[in-house]
């Protein structure tokens, strides 16, 4: 047996953890890019595009440099550090995990999504439908030859600056079923946008689609299959995500339980405290397991990813709720200022639960994947 | 034993009710329904209507204009102001200095500041925290020499909140550094217009801006503005701290929430199904609610307790650390209720007059802003690890 990872991986991970660490400084800076026209700085998208970081999120055969479980987590866990808000996941993982997957992937989108040229984004989820990959209200139909959507898709990450977004919509059958969807390609003109920051300083949309035009992608069991492998691959960028801001809270807490001083002695020579730093510690190493388990089996059967992913992603909701609340807590009132920046790793840590599937929606996943 | 409210209670109940119904503006119980940001004559409005009606000082005997209220009188009150949708009490004048002033305040200070915390002339903050003294308020290191006939203070407090709608703050100063930290604590009363004060806003996790910085510079206060015995100070902020509290638990504020989160549950639908259909989580809010109902009895039985004169200790720290618990779970409920509606926030959407769509839901906009800014509850007023320890201290004998 051997958990290391690679010289190849080391050097990847040393890379780009340098290149974030150049661009994220602190907290002020990374805010800064919260409030720019698109909810992140261009120049340090571009610039990353350049370094490779996104062509270490694609195959090989897809164009890329890297696209294994590990390599997604390795990215991930450092986004997670920094709390980069450029479109990594949007673009670099959902979009181009379907456009890979289809059966005729589009190597040539993927090619300038990797150099950051193109921003694609995937609009899957919508007002009614809360995790669901099945539950698709917006409805594609053909005009004259031509596919039109209609419907409306909501939080979509980065939509309102992608370039093309890939939309599900429900070609026939009912809300949600598993036949009869769709997945499409259109251009952003075609889209009305009405776009917000999310409370953790992401960019997302309400994206209206009226009898806009576009190019089907897959139908019926394709699309659904790359539907899931893509939200199944984002659970797992997250959960990733999820983990480097988990050791990023636990540092954070036990220097500020070293400096701090109440009583005449440190907050951290408390007993009571230790213990449940140490509970901490622990939940944390059960995550770090859980995605190195998802990310290795990233590439198995459909059903052997699903099963891992959606346990890490569980476990991700479950323990990132207690080191969020945790890391508030035992700061006391500091972290809950704007100023300081574990108040926004916990917002992050928090609302990570909230994509991509929470903790009930992954652990009934796991159930079905594994009872049955 | 008999868990009903006496006829002469409920009595009173329907009279709070009936009042606030005939009385409260309805543009301020739609603003706290909305939980659109109040400003400082929201406030102060509804403090004035209360005044006029006597009902303003809860906490003070009658003599002084207050309502001489029993424990169980105070509890309904404050049950009902929170049903009604009233903007809270601010309770630095009201609930926290008045009453320290009645038990040590001079003649000349009582005759002075009480009827002006009635009026509305004043608005007091709290100066007690300081960015070294949390936790161990006894720390404090704000320094005020006596020069005669006035004090020079100098220092900091932090966490003041709505400082920045203060003309007063009263504070805990250090007047003797030789002694044990706890015996050379003078209690001040300063005028915020005082040249050397400055306040600087301290803006929370959601964003807003609810509590502040309150810096000392060579500030000059009267000797008269002093609170009983120079270096005595700590007996009363204790006095202040341990003040009866019967409202700590936040019973009503759960009940709301709770309410709110079947609601919610029966409008989201999880896998095409109503979200209360599903039975985890329909379990989770049956488990708060087994837990709201027994901390209710659980603070009323503390209440009645106070009410026949038997001072709260501990059960004020067990109240409020189960309290803070309860009250943050219904924050996690209504979180997870809805799921990614939870993601959008417009900030814009909590000021006065915003008349815009939401993102979804009209509610969904506030609830991961409460959940994020209701962990302050559990911080502030004495940590729920200061309680454990006050609690383990004072009744294990280890």
């Amino acid at each position: 047996m051997d958990f290391s990872i690679s010289e190849e991986r080391k050097m990847l991970q040393e890379t780009v953890s340098r290149f974030f660490e150049s661009n994220y400084e602190n907290i002020n800076k990374r805010n800064k890019n919260v409030n720019l026209a698109d909810g992140f700085d261009k120049k340090f998208w571009l610039e990353g595009a350049e370094l490779g970081v996104i062509s270490a999120l694609i195959s090989p055969e897809h164009g890329g440099l890297g696209g294994s479980g590990d390599d997604l987590s390795i990215i991930f866990e450092l986004i997670g550090k920094s709390l980069c808000v450029e479109p990594f996941l949007s673009s670099g993982v959902l979009s181009s995990t379907i456009l890979s997957s289809i059966n005729k992937p589009k190597i040539d989108i993927i090619n300038k999504i990797i150099e950051g040229k193109l921003l694609l984004s995937f609009a899957h989820t919508e007002m009614n439908n809360r995790y669901e990959d099945t539950y698709i209200e917006t409805k594609a139909s053909k005009k004259n030859d031509k596919w039109v959507v209609n419907g409306i898709k909501s939080f979509v990450l980065n939509g309102d600056s992608a370039n093309k977004v890939i939309v599900s919509a429900r070609i026939d059958g009912n809300t949600n079923d598993k036949k009869g969807i769709g997945i499409f390609l259109v251009d952003h003109d075609k889209i009305t946008k009405r776009s917000y920051n999310t409370i953790d300083g992401y960019r997302a949309a309400e994206l209206e689609f009226s009898n806009s035009s576009g190019e089907l992608l897959a139908r019926d069991d394709e699309a659904l299959r790359c539907i899931i492998k893509a939200n199944s691959a984002g659970a797992l960028a997250l959960s990733a995500e999820a983990l480097g801001i988990m050791q990023i809270c636990f540092d954070m807490t036990l220097d500020y339980l070293k400096t701090r001083k109440q009583f005449g002695k440190t907050v951290g020579s408390f007993q009571a405290i230790q213990h449940r730093m140490v509970d901490m510690m622990l939940e944390i190493e059960q995550v770090k397991s859980a995605v190195m388990l998802a990310s290795s089996t990233f590439h198995a059967d459909d059903i052997t990813r699903d099963k891992h992913i959606s346990a890490a992603k569980n476990l991700v909701g479950r323990v990132g709720k207690l080191i969020a609340e945790e890391t508030i807590q035992m700061h006391g009132g500091i972290a809950m200022t704007w100023e300081y920046s574990a108040a926004h790793y916990a917002k992050r840590l928090i609302m990570i639960d909230h994509l991509m599937g929470d903790s009930d929606y992954h652990r009934d996943r796991f159930k079905k994947l594994t009872l049955n | 034993m008999n868990f009903e409210y006496s006829e002469k209670e409920k009595q009173f109940r329907s009279e709070v009710k009936q009042w606030l119904d005939d009385t409260l503006p309805k543009s301020l119980s739609d603003k706290v329904r909305k939980h659109q940001r109040l400003s400082k004559q929201d406030y102060q409005t509804f403090m004035t209507i209360l005044n006029d009606k006597g009902w303003l000082a809860t906490h003070w005997p009658t003599e002084y204009g207050g309502t001489g209220w029993n424990a169980i009188e105070k509890h309904i009150f404050e049950e009902e102001i929170i049903i009604a949708s009233a903007p809270r009490i601010v309770p630095f004048g009201t609930i926290m200095l008045g009453p320290v002033l009645i038990e040590f305040g001079s003649e000349e200070q009582k005759k002075y500041y009480l009827p002006r915390i009635l009026n509305g002339q004043d608005w007091w903050a709290q100066g007690y925290s300081e960015p070294g003294a949390g936790s161990d308020l006894a720390s404090l290191k704000t320094r005020a020499v006596n020069m005669g006939d006035h004090y020079i203070v100098n220092g900091q407090k932090t966490w003041t909140t709505l400082g920045q709608h203060a003309n007063k703050i009263f504070c805990l100063v250090k007047t003797d550094i030789e002694s044990k930290p706890q015996s050379g604590i003078s209690f001040l009363l300063i005028d915020m217009d005082t040249p050397g004060i400055e306040v600087k806003p301290i803006i929370t996790l959601d964003g807003e801006h609810e509590v502040n910085e309150v810096w000392f510079t060579d500030v000059k206060v009267p000797i008269k503005n002093l609170v009983g015995k120079e270096n005595e100070g700590w007996t009363y902020a204790k006095y202040l701290l341990t003040f009866e509290r019967t409202g700590i638990a936040g019973v009503p504020y759960s009940k709301t929430a709770l309410n709110h989160l079947k609601v919610i549950s029966k409008k989201t639908f999880k896998d095409g199904k109503p979200l209360i259909e599903d039975p985890v989580f329909s379990s989770e809010i049956a488990e708060l609610e087994i837990d709201l109902l027994a901390m209710e009895i659980f603070n009323l039985r503390t209440v009645s307790a106070a009410s026949n004169g038997k001072a709260p200790g501990m059960e004020s720290s067990l109240l409020k650390i189960k309290g803070t618990l309860v009250r943050q779970k219904t924050t996690e409920l209504l979180r997870k209720a809805i799921g990614p509606q939870a993601l959008p926030y417009l900030p814009e959407q909590f000021d006065e007059g915003w008349n815009d769509n939401p993102i979804g839901p009209d509610y969904a906009g506030l609830i991961a802003k409460q959940y994020f800014n209701m962990r302050k509850i559990s911080i502030y007023g004495g940590s729920n690890e200061i309680q454990k320890n006050i609690v383990a201290k004072a009744s294990f004998g280890l």
